[in-house]
């Protein structure tokens, strides 16, 4: 199968394969070594990063629901400064040369831009991802991303202090996602990923509580899969900057679909917490789907989807 | 504060990997309690006390997640798991046949601290929490470290675990609900007058966490050293999603790979696990 053609291309960075790490699900990639040969994946997209270390929510934090479970961490995380000490000097150190994308999160855009600038001179930093998306924050978060115009000051502030990838996660808890991928394509983002969690609330009802204590949290697993392949294919269809897809990829065939709906990449999410080596069978996966199918290029799924 | 994590984790001397296991024996050994044997050979061998293993129980809508649960035995190239039936997953579980394949994530967590130099360990579960506690009796007697067991159920038919424990044991001082095996009420009664004769120089708990909470308020009374086995929800088991955090003295931690076993002294605990609300 060395006749088929991984690679693609997001923002000028190249990947030798499609198949990312969805933020939040993946931690840095330490977890997974034992494993996951980290360097087969196309990049690792790192868990949110905040200028300052975030405690998160109370427990619990996490809900199974049918073919799917809510989440209500809030973004715990150690803070820019041990992240770049542990994470960063990690991954540099285990698996150099892989494509290491930073989830940027903050409360508001002094934050989101703090993280940034605390890394532009780490060399092992390729590009950032914007989480503007994030349900179970209070402050920042989702609130960017549901605002046309606050996602595309966010991404104006962020894009005035890197030149490096800048890419920019999107809500689905929109009425027009297409209408917030063109506001973040115009204030400057190399490219979009979506979809993140769908809003959602699961109850007790031998308690009468809510099963987050937070109350509400976001969706993700294949329950959300026909929800993001839709709204990649919308946003696709809208902008001219490259898509990356997610929402519920459990195998290759799902990678697939979001590919022929327009994502020039994917991100596989909550299927590392079923299966930790979820991310390499997808990439085994595509080579085999390619083969069959005499695709020689992956890249050559983009938006091939046929709704004549 | 220190939040996520942590350097200092999980020492482990087998790094965990996914296998492919088959159940040899499902035993009903109570209403809604059962016993598991699985034919695990890579999980046996290398599991420590107080780890567990990530079962996927059943594929299909309702059952996305894995199921953690602590391994009550192992020897050979099997392990023993004890489950309670409470929701979809042990359900499924309690319909497993011997042949049946599953797929096991493990060994998983950091398990029971074992000190050089104790001499006699006290062991307190409470009804399902005696699941971690079996191996643990076990590598204690055969560390020549005097064991005592003190159990709680709701009655005789449900003191899980006791045919181990007498038989490993130089002690077993059940309490049971309603008086039929040992002293009448909760085994945190029988806890609090063992701990008096001051012959202990640990004390390992499991079970609901009040109880667990008030075992680790007596040994510090009796100014033993306490280490608990906490439960909590989670996705991944190997320390990634961060739903199973334990709020303690050292920041966040991660039940799964922190934990679950915890020094008690370094946990804080949850308002809604107060004994007064209780």
């Amino acid at each position: 199968m060395s006749s088929v053609d991984l690679r693609v291309e997001i923002a000028g960075l190249e990947l030798a394969n499609p198949v990312m790490t969805a933020s939040g699900t993946f931690a840095s990639g330490r977890e997974f070594a034992d494993f996951v040969d980290l360097s087969r994946l196309g990049a690792i997209v790192t868990k949110g990063v905040s200028l300052v270390p975030w405690e998160g929510n109370p427990s619990p934090r996490m809900a199974e629901t049918a073919s799917g479970m809510l989440n209500s961490i809030g973004l715990q995380n150690p803070g820019v400064e041990a992240f770049r000490e542990r994470d960063l000097a990690w991954l540099a150190g285990s698996v150099p040369g892989l494509p290491v994308i930073v989830n940027v999160s903050g409360h508001d855009l002094a934050g989101y831009v703090g993280v940034i600038e605390a890394l532009e001179d780490e060399p092992g930093v390729s590009g950032y991802e914007l989480n503007i998306s994030c349900p179970n924050v209070d402050a920042g978060g989702m609130a960017f991303g549901t605002d046309c115009a606050a996602a595309a000051e966010v991404t104006a502030a962020c894009r005035a202090v890197t030149a490096r990838p800048l890419i920019v996660k999107l809500s689905p808890n929109v009425t027009d996602i297409v209408s917030v991928a063109r506001s973040v394509e115009a204030a400057g983002a190399d490219a979009v990923s979506l979809i993140n969690t769908l809003l959602g609330m699961a109850i007790d009802t031998s308690s009468f509580r809510p099963k987050l204590a937070r109350v509400v949290g976001g969706l993700s697993g294949p329950a959300i899969k026909p929800v993001a392949v839709r709204m990649v294919w919308q946003v696709a269809s809208a902008v001219e900057i490259p898509v990356i897809g997610m929402g519920g990829i459990m195998t290759a065939d799902d990678a697939i679909e979001f590919m022929l709906a327009g994502a020039t990449a994917v991100a596989v999410g909550t299927a590392n917490f079923v299966d930790p080596t979820s991310t390499v069978r997808i990439v085994d996966g595509l080579a085999e789907f390619c083969h069959a199918h005499g695709v020689g290029c992956v890249s050559d799924l983009v938006g091939a989807v046929d709704v004549s | 504060m220190t939040t996520g994590h942590d350097c200092a984790c999980a020492h482990r001397a087998v790094p965990p990997a996914l296998e492919n296991v088959t159940v040899v024996a499902n035993e009903r050994l109570a209403e809604g309690v059962g016993l598991l044997v699985l034919d695990a050979p890579r999980a046996a061998s290398s599991v420590a006390p107080g780890q567990f293993v990530h079962l996927r129980v059943a594929r299909g809508a309702d059952f996305l997640l894995r199921r953690p649960f602590s391994v009550h035995r192992a020897h050979g190239e099997r392990i023993e798991i004890l489950y309670q039936v409470l929701g979809t997953g042990t359900r499924a579980l309690a319909d497993k046949a011997p042949g049946d394949r599953m797929d096991l994530l493990g060994p998983l967590g950091t398990g029971w601290s074992i000190p050089e130099g104790i001499a006699h360990a006290l062991l307190v579960a409470g009804g399902l929490g005696a699941a971690p506690l079996g191996m643990l009796a076990e590598e204690l007697a055969g560390r020549g470290v005097a064991v005592t067991v003190a159990a709680g159920a709701p009655c005789e038919e449900r003191l899980i675990g006791r045919e181990l424990f007498e038989r490993v044991a130089r002690r077993f001082v059940p309490a049971t609900d309603d008086g039929s095996c040992g002293a009448r009420g909760l085994v945190t009664g029988v806890c609090e007058p063992l701990l008096a004769e001051g012959s202990f120089d640990m004390v390992y708990t499991c079970g609901p966490e009040v109880m667990q909470r008030i075992v680790a308020v007596q040994s510090a009374s009796a100014d033993v050293p306490c280490q608990v086995s906490l439960e909590r929800l989670m996705a991944c088991g190997i320390g990634a999603c961060l739903s199973c955090v334990v709020r303690t003295t050292r920041g966040v931690r991660r039940a799964c790979v922190d934990g679950p076993v915890f020094p008690a002294e370094e946990v804080l605990w949850d308002p809604a696990e107060s004994p007064d609300t209780h």
